[in-house]
C-alpha cells in the first residue's frame, strides 16, 4: 500500500477537516504498512537477512519472545513511502509502520500466527509538533498526527487459541493491555486478521475481544 | 496503640520500614509508631512520621540474650513488631520459635520451609524455581551447571547478595568474596530465567491470609529494584494455593514471593521473603493497606479503610531534616589509596548472619535437603584415568610432567567414530575432524587417523604435519585466517575442503584454485556466529555485508562443491545456547544456498565442546541436528563435526610436586607446587580435578573443597593453579599432585617461562 493511495481514502489536512467523534474515525479506514519487492534478489537478501537475523538474535530464548534487536537496529523516525525490503534494512531510522512490518515478518517466519495491528494513541499537541516538525524537515507525510492523538502501528501475535499479545516494535516492548488514559495511552485499537482468526467473539487481549478489522474503543 | 517498625534503611535497595511506617500512619493515624535500627546511619530513621526510635547498637556489639528480654518486655506490654528485615526475622524466630502474639513475624517453621533456593513451601502455587546447585559440589560440577546454562547463572548469598558469573574466574572471584562476607561457603548458583519480574505481597495472622496484592515492575534501578509499578488483585487460582500455604506454615506477618514471568508466560519463584516488601507503600497508593490490615488481624482494632488513589506508582529522591537527637555521624575515612568509603551493612547484618550460623545453621536456609549428606567437593575422578595413572611410573617421574592418557585417549576416538558411524545415513555422511590446534601430540594425530577423523588445520604448518603423521592431502581441511601460513607449504595434492574466512580470503582462494596453486574438493566460507562475539568467519552483521557474502559465493569455483564452516566454542557460550546456534546457522546456511543456487554440500561445525557435554550428552540430540540438516539443506552430503578439546582435555594429565607446605593462622595452609600457569594456561577458564598420591602408600587422593591456593613456581602474583582446595592430612613437601583434564589448550598453548 502505497502513501498516495492510502491518502486518498483520509483526509490529510489535519488543519481543514473538522475533530472526528471518535479519535480513530480519521483512520478508520487507513491500511497498514507493507513492504514493496522489487522481485529481485536485492529485496529477498534484505529480507531473507531479517529473517535469519531474527533467529540468531533469539539467543535461544522462547519463540514468543519479542524482537528487540529491531529498536537497537533501527531508530524510530521519519522514513518516506513506499519503501521496498531493500531500501528499508538500509534505513538508520525507519517510522512505526517499517517497523511493525519487519516485526511481522519476524513473527511469522519463526512459525507463529501474526496480525498487524493499528494503535491510536493520546499524547499532547506539544508532543504532535515537535513531530511535524521533525517529519516536515524530512519532507515526510505526517498524515499520521492529528491534534494530541497518532496513529501507530504494531504487530498482534496469537501466542494462545484466541488470545494474542500487541508488540510495539518501534517502542521494544509490550502494549499494556490494561489502559488508564493519559499521556501515551491507548485510544483505540484495531487487529487485521483474517481467515480463522476472525470469527466468534474475536480476539482475547487482556480483558478485552476484539474483533478482527474493527476499531476497539479502549 | 504503638507498633515497632525495623528495617530503615532507604538508599538504593531499600528496606521496607518507611513504607510500613507510611502506610500505619495512613491506617492508624493516632498509633505511636516507633522505628527500630541498628545503626544511625540509615535515613529512615529521619521519617516524620515515626513518633519515636529505639536504635540498638550494631549486630556485632548486641548482647542478643539481653535484647532478646527487651523485646520480650516490649512485645508482652502490648506493642506490636514488625520486621523489616530477612535476618532481624530469622533471629527473632530463634527467640520466639513458637511466635508471639504481638510478634508479626513468621514462626521458625514457617521460616526453614522457605529457605532459598528450594522455598520448599512453594508447591501447589502456579510456579517453578529456577534450577539451582549447591556450591558444595565439587568444582568440575559447578562448572558443568554454568555450561549447561550457558553461563547465565548467578551465586547467591544464602540471604542478600547476588553476582552474575559469566565465566569461571568471574565465579572463582564471586564465590570467594560472598564467602568472606558471609562467613559462610553455603552458596548457591542459580540459573537467570529472563523476562519481566512481578511480586505477590501478603500478609497473614496466625495462619489465615489477610490480604494480597500483585505488583509488575515497571521501572528498576541500576540493581534491578523496584523503582515504579503497577498493583493489582492476585488471579484467583494463585492466591487459593497461597491461603493453603499460609495456612500450613501458620504464617504471621507480611511476606512477599519475588517471580519472573518468562516469555512464554511461566512465573518463576525466586525467593520467598519473611517480610514486607519495600514497595509496600505502593501497594497502599493503590488501595491495598496490607500493613494496616495485618495490625488490624492482630488488634481487632478497625483500621481506616485503603483508598485507591492510583493502580501505579513510582518512587522519588526526597530530602528531609536530620532529627536533632540523631545527628549525622562522620563520614569515614577511605582506607588510604582506595576508592570509596567503604560502608556497606552498617548495622553489623553480616555479623549476625555470623552469629545466627552458629545458633541454628538450619534456620538461615542451607541448600537442599538438610538431612542429605552435604557434599565435600571432591570431584569424582573417572576410573580410565586411575587406571591411565597406574600405568604410568610415578616415583622417578621429573616434574612438572604431562602425562598422556593412553586408554583414555583410545576410548574416546574408538566412541566418536562409532557415534559418527551410527549417526550417518545413506544420504549424508557424519564424519568427525580432529582440530590438530587443539593439542598436535603425535599420538593423538595418529589415533584420529586410525578412526577415521578428518585433520582440521588452521595453518599449512598444521596441514604438513597432519600428512606427515600420515593423513591423505584429501583428509585435510583448512581454514582459518593464517591458512596461508607459512608459505611454501601448500599441499600438491587436492584436499578435501577449504574454508574462506572473509571475502578477501576467498578472493585469494579462488585466484590460487585459477594459477593451479591449490586444489581442494569442497571450496567453501566460514560464516560468523552474528549474535556472539567472534573475530572468525564472514560477517553477516547487516544486510550490506551479507550481500557483499552473496555475491562473493557467486565468484566460487563451480567445479568444486560448495560448504560453509561455523565454529563457536560451547563450554564457552553454554550447551543450550551452542545448539540454538546451530539452529540459527542452519538457517543462515538455507538463505545462502537459495540467494546463491549453491547447495551447502558439506557442513563443518565445532566445537570447543567440554568432553563431559561432547561424551555423555544425549545422543538422541545428534541425531536430531542431523535430521535437521537433512531437512533444511537437502543437498548436504557430509557433515563434519569438530569436537576439539573433547578428545584432547582428557586424554593428559599434568604432574607436579609439592614444593614447600606453608602454615598460617587458625589451621590456614598453603603450598607452593613446582608446576605453574605456564603449564596450566587454561586455569582460569576451567576447573581441573586434581589427585594427590600419598607419599606412604602411592594411594591417590581427589583433591575437596577448602581454603588452600596451590601457588606455581613463578614469581607471578597471579600464578596460582587451583584455588579453595584442602590437602589431605600428612600432605607434605615432594608429595605429588596430578592435574588431570590438562591434554587440550593446557598442553597445547602451555609455554616455557621461568626456567633459565
Amino acid at each position: 500500500m502505497y502513501l498516495a493511495e492510502a491518502e486518498a481514502r483520509i483526509d490529510v489536512r489535519p488543519e481543514t477537516c473538522r475533530p472526528a467523534p471518535l479519535a480513530s474515525d480519521r483512520w478508520r479506514d487507513f491500511p497498514h504498512s507493507t513492504f514493496s519487492h522489487h522481485g529481485e534478489a536485492c529485496c529477498e537478501i534484505a529480507r531473507q537477512w531479517v529473517i535469519a537475523m531474527d533467529f540468531a538474535q533469539l539467543n535461544g530464548a522462547d519463540l514468543t519472545s519479542g524482537p528487540r534487536w529491531l529498536r537497537q537496529k533501527y531508530k524510530w523516525g521519519p522514513s518516506p513511502w513506499p519503501m521496498h525490503w531493500c531500501e528499508a534494512v538500509k534505513r538508520k531510522s525507519i517510522d512505526c509502520g517499517a517497523h511493525a512490518a519487519l516485526a511481522l515478518e519476524a513473527f511469522r517466519a519463526r512459525g507463529l500466527a501474526a496480525f498487524p495491528a493499528q494503535l491510536v494513541q493520546r499524547y499532547s499537541e506539544e508532543a504532535t509538533e515537535q513531530w511535524r516538525g521533525k517529519w516536515g524537515q524530512e519532507d515526510v507525510s505526517c498524515h499520521w498526527l492529528d491534534g494530541e492523538h497518532i496513529y501507530h502501528e504494531a504487530t498482534a501475535l496469537l501466542v494462545d487459541e484466541e488470545e494474542v499479545k500487541i508488540w510495539d516494535s518501534s517502542a521494544g516492548s509490550w502494549v499494556a493491555p490494561r489502559q488508564d488514559g493519559g499521556y501515551g495511552s491507548l485510544v483505540a485499537v484495531r487487529i487485521v486478521a483474517e481467515g480463522q482468526f476472525g470469527g466468534g467473539d474475536g480476539l482475547r487481549w487482556g480483558e478485552r475481544r476484539i474483533k478482527p478489522g474493527v476499531w476497539v474503543q479502549i | 496503640m504503638k507498633v515497632y517498625v525495623s528495617g530503615l534503611y532507604c538508599g538504593g535497595n531499600p528496606q521496607p520500614g518507611v513504607g510500613i511506617v507510611r502506610s500505619l500512619r495512613q491506617g492508624y493515624p493516632n498509633a505511636t509508631l516507633v522505628g527500630v535500627e541498628y545503626t544511625n546511619r540509615v535515613s529512615g530513621i529521619h521519617w516524620a512520621d515515626l513518633d519515636d526510635l529505639w536504635i540498638q547498637r550494631p549486630w556485632d556489639e548486641l548482647d542478643l540474650d539481653l535484647y532478646a528480654k527487651r523485646v520480650r518486655e516490649v512485645l508482652d506490654g502490648g506493642a506490636y513488631w514488625i520486621s523489616g528485615s530477612d535476618l532481624e526475622a530469622m533471629w527473632l524466630a530463634s527467640v520466639f520459635p513458637d511466635g508471639h502474639p504481638n510478634l508479626l513475624a513468621p514462626p521458625a517453621a514457617a521460616l526453614k520451609r522457605i529457605a532459598k533456593p528450594a522455598v520448599e513451601a512453594h508447591r501447589g502455587l502456579p510456579v517453578k524455581i529456577p534450577p539451582f546447585v549447591s556450591s558444595d559440589l565439587s568444582d568440575w560440577e559447578l562448572h558443568a551447571f554454568c555450561r549447561e546454562h550457558n553461563w547465565r547463572v548467578w551465586l547467591k548469598g544464602p540471604y542478600y547478595d547476588a553476582a552474575r558469573v559469566p565465566g569461571w574466574d568471574s565465579f572463582v572471584a564471586a564465590r570467594a568474596a560472598l564467602t568472606k562476607v558471609w562467613s559462610t561457603e553455603k552458596l548457591f548458583l542459580q540459573a537467570h530465567v529472563s523476562g519481566y519480574e512481578e511480586s505477590v505481597m501478603l500478609a497473614a495472622y496466625r495462619g489465615e491470609l489477610l490480604a494480597c496484592v500483585a505488583m509488575r515492575k515497571r521501572d528498576v534501578t541500576a540493581e534491578g529494584k523496584t523503582w515504579a509499578g503497577d498493583v493489582g488483585p492476585v488471579d484467583p487460582g494463585f492466591e487459593k494455593e497461597l491461603r493453603r500455604i499460609v495456612r500450613e506454615l501458620n504464617w504471621t506477618g507480611g511476606g512477599e514471593l519475588e517471580m519472573v514471568r518468562d516469555a512464554a508466560d511461566q512465573r518463576w519463584l525466586l525467593e520467598m521473603n519473611p517480610r514486607f516488601p519495600a514497595w509496600v507503600h505502593g501497594a497502599t497508593i493503590g488501595g491495598h493497606n496490607l500493613p494496616a490490615l495485618l495490625v488490624q488481624g492482630a488488634s481487632g482494632i478497625r483500621a481506616r479503610p485503603a483508598e485507591a488513589e492510583a493502580g501505579e506508582f513510582t518512587r522519588i529522591v526526597l530530602e528531609v531534616p536530620v532529627r536533632a537527637d540523631y545527628p549525622l555521624p562522620a563520614l569515614p575515612e577511605p582506607f588510604a589509596g582506595a576508592v570509596g568509603h567503604s560502608m556497606k551493612h552498617p548495622s553489623g547484618l553480616t555479623s549476625l548472619a555470623e552469629r545466627l550460623h552458629k545458633k541454628d545453621a538450619e534456620l538461615i536456609g542451607l541448600v537442599g535437603d538438610s538431612e542429605e549428606e552435604a557434599a565435600d567437593g571432591r570431584p569424582e575422578v573417572p576410573e580410565v584415568y586411575l587406571s591411565d595413572i597406574g600405568a604410568i611410573e610415578l616415583d622417578s617421574l621429573q616434574t612438572p610432567q604431562f602425562l598422556f592418557f593412553d586408554k583414555t585417549a583410545r576410548g574416546l576416538f574408538k566412541r566418536a567414530a562409532e557415534r559418527a558411524h551410527r549417526l550417518s545415513t545413506n544420504e549424508v555422511q557424519v564424519v568427525s575432524g580432529y582440530s590438530i590446534k587443539t593439542n598436535p601430540d603425535e599420538r593423538l594425530i595418529r589415533l584420529a587417523l586410525e578412526n577415521g577423523f578428518y585433520a582440521e588445520c588452521i595453518s599449512l604448518a598444521e596441514a604438513q604435519k597432519a600428512i606427515e603423521t600420515g593423513f591423505r592431502a584429501d583428509q585435510v581441511i583448512l581454514n582459518g585466517p593464517g591458512k596461508w601460513w607459512p608459505e611454501g607449504m601448500m599441499p600438491t595434492e587436492r584436499m578435501h575442503a577449504v574454508f574462506c574466512d572473509s571475502v578477501a580470503d576467498l578472493d585469494r582462494c579462488v585466484a590460487a584454485i585459477k594459477a593451479g596453486e591449490m586444489a581442494s574438493k569442497h571450496v567453501g566460507i566460514r560464516i560468523r556466529t552474528p549474535n556472539v562475539t567472534s573475530r572468525f568467519g564472514i560477517p553477516l552483521d547487516s544486510p550490506e555485508t551479507f550481500a557483499k557474502l552473496i555475491e562473493a559465493v557467486g565468484r566460487l569455483p563451480r567445479d568444486t562443491a560448495f560448504g560453509i564452516h561455523f565454529h563457536m566454542a560451547s563450554s564457552n557460550i553454554g550447551v543450550a545456547l551452542w545448539w540454538h546456534l546451530f539452529e540459527s546457522m542452519l538457517k543462515w546456511c538455507r538463505s545462502i544456498e537459495s540467494l546463491t543456487g549453491r547447495p551447502v554440500e558439506i557442513l563443518d561445525m565445532g566445537g570447543g565442546w567440554f568432553p563431559d557435554d561432547w561424551h555423555s550428552d544425549d545422543e538422541s540430540k545428534f541425531a536430531r541436528a542431523v535430521e535437521t540438516v537433512r531437512a533444511l539443506l537437502p543437498g548436504a552430503r557430509q557433515i563434519v563435526s569438530e569436537p576439539g578439546k573433547a578428545m584432547a582435555q582428557p586424554s593428559m594429565a599434568l604432574a607436579m610436586r609439592i614444593l614447600e607446605i606453608q602454615e598460617h593462622e587458625e589451621d590456614h595452609v598453603e603450598a607452593v607446587v613446582d608446576g605453574s600457569i605456564a603449564e596450566l594456561p587454561m586455569y582460569a577458564f576451567q576447573p581441573h580435578r586434581i589427585l594427590r598420591q600419598c607419599g606412604t602408600t602411592g594411594a591417590l587422593q581427589p583433591l575437596g573443597r577448602g581454603k588452600t591456593h596451590l601457588m606455581g613456581r613463578l614469581c607471578m602474583e597471579h600464578d596460582i593453579v587451583a584455588a579453595n582446595v584442602s590437602l589431605p592430612q600428612g600432605t607434605k613437601a615432594g608429595d605429588m599432585l596430578i592435574f588431570c583434564d590438562a591434554g587440550g589448550y593446557d598442553r597445547s598453548m602451555s609455554y616455557v617461562f621461568g626456567r633459565g
